[in-house]
């Protein structure tokens, strides 16, 4: 498996959208830093608060425009360039293949995670935040990490989608309709069972707010990972190959 | 007295070697041929790809209908047939890309798996490759999934190919024919004992053309690499092929030899005489009927009498026709070309099937 992980890197060379999700990841602390040097925050920002807005705007926004158009292109290209018939008759097991599309993406959700921690270090940096310690960073990224790793289960669904549909404007779309579906029930008691926003809510610990029993929020997530996995698995396993 | 003993026992142990070594060696001979027999059936043709009714349904629609096909080891099969007859349908379904509504599927004498997937090479339709990747990148990628990897292979198919002075350029930059070649390079890189190429010179100009047949065949012959190769080019599969398959409505409708295929090409003899009306007569005469044994055609304004059956008599029917005063200006032996066959199958089974 990790061969193919390898090979899922030399396939990103020079690719232009691997570079817009680094930028996508930068964009939240960049944003949040463009608001301090504008004077929309009145006091001096700690590095807590700032990191806990970069970690808001990531994981309810941006994070689910960038995965969206992640696996259309990680899934999506291998039909739309035509190279899903050179590859399996190479040959490779259609369910290995799969598996390792799905970890690709994890993998992927990883570096996001990375340089989105850093950048916002820098850009808090930057824009003069006080009360920098190792801990508050680490906590950040612990946060981070976690909501996007539910996230990561959460998407599976959208795995499938971009197997049926293979173009990344449906999918682009898709990634909108979360992302305003989001904002509106994050903040909304309703938020908890929904598996795209529930993510943030567990890892900033803001779940507490609405409930106790986190088990159904996790469920949810769980489920709809495994719905997303099974059919998507099934559908590319049993399915012709388009030429 | 002595002397001749000597010779006479000098010559029996001669014999007795020489006999001793023909049955040591005769033993040998028959013992490798009893191998021969029982490991590869010596009297049996072995086949690389045999499909036993194979059928491939789209809802109502079937596409692939019952296909048996028997691809010899070491031979160079052209399966031909207009588009949509179902050849890369086939194809796909072959290398597992597609799956099979019916019928069995035996390659290399077994059941497909991955082992026997590695020993086939490929290509359906366009080759298909990463576009922000160069030839060598992504000959590297096939490779890496192959377990075979070495830049010097890869260095040494691109310039087969022709693609050494382009191997750094992207692939997304290349022309039809470039992609054509790389398709074909990364096919034959792991010296496959089977290639499965649908429309394989599809896009490539006639000197790329002919460096891909002469590819190929060297690789039937050196290598003894079997060939299934598909195309709606009737003059590259007769250039190509020592097989060729006719499928048309999704049926195999004849598998031919190069022999076998001359032999059923319809010829005739055509004779330009100078009145037809009495030509026939004597045909009538001689037992010949009009639509069977010959039949009147019109060839740039003129009658001529085209014959069907008994050819071989052309020279006794000349003999007639002059003995009868009329003149013979022109005999001329016609021989259906592989174009005219295929045109008078594929409606004689389309007749059949209405």
């Amino acid at each position: 498996m990790l061969s193919y992980i390898q090979l899922e890197f030399i396939k990103l060379k020079r690719s232009k959208i691997f570079i817009l999700t680094i930028l996508g990841a930068i964009f939240p602390s960049f944003l949040l830093f463009l608001a301090e040097e504008f004077g929309e925050f009145s006091e001096t920002i700690t590095f807590q608060t700032f990191l806990t807005n970069v970690n808001m705007y990531m994981s309810v926004i941006f994070a689910i425009l960038l995965f969206t158009i992640i696996i259309s292109y990680l899934f999506g290209r291998e039909y739309n360039e035509h190279t899903l018939k050179t590859i399996l008759t190479a040959p490779t097991s259609r369910g290995k293949f799969i598996l390792s599309k799905y970890l690709m993406f994890l993998v992927w959700i990883l570096i996001i995670t990375v340089v989105s921690s850093i950048s916002a270090v820098l850009f808090g940096y930057a824009t003069g935040a006080t009360g920098l310690t190792a801990n508050i960073v680490l906590d950040s990224f612990k946060e981070l990490l976690y909501c996007n790793i539910l996230l990561f289960l959460s998407f599976s669904p959208l795995v499938f989608i971009s197997l049926l549909i293979t173009n990344m404007i449906p999918a682009m779309i898709g990634g909108a309709v979360l992302t305003f579906t989001n904002m509106i029930v994050e903040s909304h008691k309703y938020g908890i069972y929904f598996p795209w926003s529930s993510p943030y809510l567990i890892a900033s610990g803001e779940i507490a707010q609405y409930t106790n029993n986190y088990t159904i929020s996790h469920m949810i997530i769980l489920i709809t990972f495994l719905i997303g996995l099974t059919v998507s698995y099934l559908y590319f396993t049993k399915k012709d190959i388009p030429l | 007295m002595s002397n001749n003993l000597y010779i006479c026992k000098k010559y029996f142990t001669f014999v007795k070697n020489i006999l001793h070594f023909d049955i040591k060696n005769y033993c040998a001979q028959l013992h490798t041929k009893a191998e021969k027999i029982t490991a590869r059936g010596y009297f049996m043709t072995e086949y690389v790809i045999e499909t036993k009714n194979l059928t491939k349904k789209y809802k109502d629609k079937t596409v692939v209908d019952n296909i048996n096909m028997n691809v010899e080891k070491g031979k160079i099969y052209g399966l031909l047939g207009k588009n949509g007859a179902g050849k890369t349908t086939t194809m796909c379904m072959l290398l597992n890309l597609a799956s099979k509504t019916g019928g069995e599927i035996l390659l290399f004498n077994n059941a497909p798996n991955q082992e026997t997937y590695r020993k086939i090479g490929s290509i359906i339709e366009t080759p298909g490759f990463y576009e922000n990747l160069t030839a060598e990148e992504n000959l590297k990628i096939i490779s890496k999934i192959r377990k075979n990897y070495s830049k010097e292979r890869i260095n040494e198919i691109l310039e087969l190919v022709s693609l050494d002075n382009e191997k750094n350029k992207k692939y997304r930059d290349y022309s039809l024919g470039m992609k054509q070649r790389l398709g074909i390079a990364s096919a034959i890189m792991h010296k496959p004992d089977l290639l499965i190429l649908d429309e394989p010179i599809n896009g490539l100009d006639p000197i790329g053309i002919k460096e891909i047949r002469d590819l190929l065949k060297k690789l039937s012959i050196e290598n003894n690499t079997t060939i299934l190769i598909s195309s709606h080019i009737l003059s590259e599969i007769e250039n190509i092929a020592d097989v060729i398959g006719i499928i048309d409505n999704g049926k195999l409708i004849t598998e031919l030899n190069k022999d076998e295929l001359y032999n059923k090409l319809n010829k005739s003899v055509d004779f330009e005489v100078s009145d037809t009306g009495k030509a026939q007569t004597i045909l009538e005469k001689i037992g010949m009927q009009e639509h069977i044994d010959y039949q009147i055609v019109k060839i740039k304004e003129r009658e001529n009498i085209r014959l069907y059956t008994n050819l071989n008599l052309r020279d006794s029917i000349n003999e007639i026709f002059v003995r009868n005063g009329i003149k013979v200006q022109k005999i001329n032996l016609t021989e259906e070309n592989l174009e005219e066959f295929f045109t008078r199958i594929i409606s004689t089974e389309s007749e059949i099937t209405a």
